[in-house]
């Protein structure tokens, strides 16, 4: 009986000792279950259909061009491999222009034939109709469809998931958002942070240090959307009226919180690793006539770099996840950003802000979750990196 | 002609009285060894010769400790100029994690000198010095941590003479080091003896014995017998020597 | 050797300029002291006007324009105890697993590695990750169940490592002491380690409820109710919560005259939630130095 409780205890704490182990396996598969749909998708929103005149050669849109033609960037057909001819869009809200009500019908019972002589009739004219009004032949064909392309996501330059035709995904401005706000952030932190870290391991009393460690530590505490409040309600003014901007939002202001909430873990980190860096080098180093400060820069520093190297690398990961405090405060538009003083957007801050408006199963939720998988991917190499360079560290210290 | 002159120091660690009363002339360019049972204040001692002490909080000096005649704890003195001139070796090799050259530059770069030419010959002389210069000559670059325990002592023996200190401490500076190893260190002392003042810290009474020209005794924070090694070890006055140094206890 | 001519004025030079570094460092410590105290300031002040036992008690009303926060502040602390629930009692166990039984070697790094992961997984793949499972895949729909789960999931890893170092710090010898008189491994753990653990165990239980208690991005879509003036009655309601609350006020307010006060409100009572935990832990911390002193 006793025997029978030690094995299923043994076996329970097993179980349990593997769960963060399980949890990442979910994460990781449920995160790419949904997010690999988007890759299922069709280009043209679901159900809809392109539909242009039999003559015209064009018969490949790719997402781009699709906006491009509809938000009449794009006016002719020659600059699409057609020929040189006029584009005229036509959407379902334009069928009362075209049509009376008689021709379309009370419940638009007769739109489609109506729409495809319309087409047949036009050239030049591409419609955005859903598929099964259409009727088929009748000197109309429909714009070939494929799936959306990885290429297209990772290497897309517009990130525009609700528009009509064809929703655009593609990562790159979320993606230099993201990047450019930590890294300013980190640039911001680790003067401030190498500073403290010194200080608190080498220059502080031990009474100060007492004082210096639980505001610190505090500062790790604050929630971020309280950070993410005080930026809105103080740093966003301030930046505003500092360099004259038309919005405060911005890139600036989200590394200025980010540089805050990153501090703490670079703090923590490296004054961990100066504060194990031996006491006889130390001593071998003032016993050669050199300061404190030399001491510090030339002996305390380098054989502590891994640990300062992994405080850095950590607080990168945490400013690359952090979702509430960007989303608050960096103005959330979705183009690369020209310069860190210009609103910019994140990828969590995109999951964030989106998510409860992209109907469930859809493209658009498809690609927040790919988003996730994205970022996830990124923090998973941080930590890596950061176990890498400890582990050698430790390797070294052996 | 007497290099270190210590005038009725005693020392204290917080409430703890580490060294008691302590008078002694350390004589210019021979070699003093201090033994003693552990805990008997005999490395607190060494350590008050280049100010090592500073560094522990809750410390406390009374009397006077001369080099050349100054008072080292006079109000005027700067540490890193004191350590200039008083180097020392510490019980375990210490290396910092550099190569091999820099760790020998270490001390020539802290004080200013920026010479190129003059710090590669200085780091050249200072590892022939210690007998070192023929087993790294090909290898300066390398870690230093790439060395073997004794070598990496003679290194940092190297790292204490490249600053040319008219003064080196050694804090029982074999001990962690094979019988071969150790061997080689004792010669190097004997090498410089007649060139530099060396006070070394032992508890190893054959090595204070064979390096020494002087000994000093210490017991429980006071220094109870100093004499020419000679005699310490052939013929000591006092008692408690005379245990100690016959293996009755410590 | 000759004695090298160590340049004039260097000494005092290098002294210059460790006084000029000691100083930077030490302006600018009292620099993010001044930040903290600061946003703690700001937030004290302008808040502590708008506390009073309505805003704590009441509902919102009038579209959130005016009314309490009362039932955010059960929310939050309804999520806290949930996310404890699920996540204390695996990751305490998950940590016994770690320093009492694992077999040292590639198991036990690479559950380490695998907690470390997880601990760096932002709090917003964790929202995502709930939605999908416990929202959608599990069918509990934006719930407090749904929430607990995934706030829990996000606290495992520090309770794992919190439970791995208070056992590590124990001597063997103690538990070779028990196992010597006789008492099975379970025994030992069961009777003498996780009580001596215990102490540091709590603490660190305690900081991670301080960070569940400030989490946005996890319950965005698995729990938090934009307006839920009842209690949830079960928990498969939605609810309330702080944070979300504050960003919803802050951001999504129609009218901000009348709404920012109330978002100073809630930012208080949950900079004062933080507080009271971390003042706890440190307390509780202290006092176990103090117990393990006089052993």
């Amino acid at each position: 009986m006793k025997k029978f409780l030690e094995k299923s205890v043994r076996w329970i704490l097993t179980a349990s000792g593997f769960v963060t182990s399980v949890v990442i396996l979910l994460i990781i598969g449920f995160l790419f279950t949904e997010g690999a749909g988007l890759f299922g998708e069709p280009v043209i929103e679901d159900g809809y259909v392109l539909a242009v005149n039999k003559e015209n050669p064009v018969s490949r849109l790719s997402a781009e061009e699709i906006k491009a033609v509809f938000d009449e960037d794009i006016t002719n057909w020659k600059d699409l491999g057609g020929n040189d001819m006029p584009v005229r869009t036509f959407r379902l809200e334009d069928a009362d222009d075209y049509f009376t009500e008689e021709q379309l019908g009370s419940q638009y019972e007769h739109a489609g034939e109506a729409i495809a002589g319309l087409v047949a009739s036009d050239p030049g004219m591409v419609a955005f109709v859903p598929g099964t009004m259409i009727p088929d032949g009748a000197g109309i064909k429909l714009i070939e469809d494929k799936n959306i392309s990885p290429g297209e996501v990772l290497g897309g330059k517009e990130w525009f998931p609700t528009a009509t035709p064809a929703p655009l995904f593609g990562v790159l401005p979320l993606l230099a958002g993201t990047v450019w706000v930590s890294l300013f952030a980190i640039l911001f932190a680790l003067p401030f942070g190498i500073s403290i870290a010194v200080y608190m391991s080498e220059v502080a009393s031990e009474r100060v240090r007492g004082i210096l460690k639980p505001i610190i530590e505090l500062l790790n505490g604050i929630p971020s959307v309280v950070y993410g409040f005080f930026g809105l309600i103080v740093i966003v003014p301030m930046l505003q009226q500092v360099f004259g901007l038309p919005v405060g939002e911005s890139g600036l202001a989200g590394s200025l919180v980010l540089a805050i909430m990153a501090l703490p873990t670079i703090v923590t980190v490296a004054e961990d690793a100066m504060r194990n860096c031996p006491r006889t080098l130390r001593e071998a180093s003032l016993a050669l006539g050199a300061t404190k400060w030399q001491t510090i820069y030339k002996v305390v520093i380098p054989s502590s770099m891994s640990g300062i190297a992994s405080g850095v690398v950590l607080g990168i990961g945490r400013a690359v996840g952090e979702t509430m405090a960007v989303l608050m405060v960096t103005g959330n538009a979705a183009v690369i950003p020209g310069s860190i003083l210009e609103p910019l957007r994140t990828i969590p801050a995109t999951i964030a802000a989106e998510l409860g408006e992209a109907p469930a199963g859809g493209a658009h939720y498809q690609s927040l979750f790919l988003l996730g998988v994205i970022l996830f991917f990124i923090t998973f190499i941080i930590n890596m990196c950061v176990e890498y360079i400890s582990s050698r560290n430790r390797a070294k210290n052996r | 002609m007497e290099k270190i002159e210590a005038k009725e120091v005693d020392f204290y660690y917080g409430d703890f009285h580490a060294l008691k009363h302590i008078s002694m002339d350390i004589p210019q360019n021979k070699v003093v060894a201090f033994i003693g049972p552990s805990g008997c204040g005999k490395s607190t001692f060494l350590r008050l010769f280049n100010r090592m002490n500073d560094l522990v909080p809750g410390s406390r000096l009374e009397g006077e400790i001369l080099i050349d005649g100054k008072n080292i704890y006079a109000p005027e003195v700067q540490v890193d100029e004191l350590r200039k001139e008083v180097g020392m070796v510490f019980q375990r090799p210490n290396p910092f994690p550099k190569s091999i050259f820099e760790n020998v530059a270490y001390g020539l770069r802290v004080n200013g000198i920026k010479d190129k030419a003059f710090i590669e010959h200085r780091v050249e002389e200072a590892l022939k010095g210690a007998a070192l210069w023929n087993e790294v000559k090909e290898k300066l670059n390398a870690s230093a941590y790439a060395l073997s325990g004794g070598q990496q002592q003679r290194l940092c023996i190297a790292r204490a003479m490249a600053v040319s200190p008219s003064v080196l401490l050694m804090d029982e500076p074999a001990s962690a080091l094979d019988p071969i190893s150790t061997a080689k260190i004792e010669e190097l002392i004997s090498d410089m003896r007649g060139k530099v003042t060396i006070v070394i810290v032992t508890h190893n009474m054959q090595q204070a014995s064979r390096v020494s020209d002087k000994t000093a005794f210490f017991y429980m924070g006071e220094m109870i017998e100093y004499d020419d090694t000679k005699v310490i070890f052939t013929n000591p006055h006092k008692e408690a020597t005379q245990n100690y140094i016959t293996g009755r206890f410590g | 050797m000759e004695t090298p001519t160590y340049p004039k004025g260097y000494s005092s030079r290098k002294r210059r300029s460790q006084a000029v570094a000691f100083t930077i460092c030490r302006l600018l410590s009292l620099l993010i002291v001044l930040v903290l105290f600061a946003i703690l300031g700001f937030i004290i002040v302008k808040g502590a006007g708008v506390i009073s036992w309505d805003f704590l008690t009441k509902a919102p009303e009038d579209g959130m324009t005016s009314g309490g926060i009362f039932p955010a502040i059960v929310g939050t602390l309804l999520l806290m105890l949930g996310s404890a629930i699920v996540a204390f009692p695996v990751g305490i166990m998950s940590g016994i697993y770690m320093n009492e039984y694992a077999s040292r070697g590639w198991v036990v790094k690479f559950i380490r590695l695998m907690t470390n992961n997880l601990s760096g997984v932002p709090s917003i793949v964790f929202g995502l990750f709930g939605m999908a499972l416990f929202v959608k895949y599990l069918g509990f729909g934006d719930s407090i169940l749904a929430g607990s789960l995934t706030l829990g999931l996000l606290s495992l890893p520090l309770v794992i490592r919190t439970t791995e170092e208070a056992l590590k710090d124990i001597p063997d010898g103690i538990r070779e002491g028990s196992l010597a008189l006789g008492a099975t491994k379970l025994q030992t753990i069961w009777k003498v380690v996780l009580p001596m653990g215990m102490p540091r165990i709590i603490t660190g239980l305690i900081l991670s409820l301080g960070r569940v208690s400030g989490e946005t991005a996890p319950i965005l879509f698995t729990c938090a109710a934009y307006f839920f003036p009842q209690l949830p009655s079960s928990i498969f309601d939605q609810c309330m919560a702080l944070p979300y609350h504050l960003y919803v006020i802050s951001t999504s307010g129609t009218d901000i005259e009348a709404q920012q006060p109330i978002a100073y409100g809630t930012a208080l009572v949950l900079i004062v939630i933080v507080l009271v935990i971390n003042l706890l832990a440190g307390l509780l911390r202290k006092h176990f130095e103090k117990g393990l002193k006089m052993h």
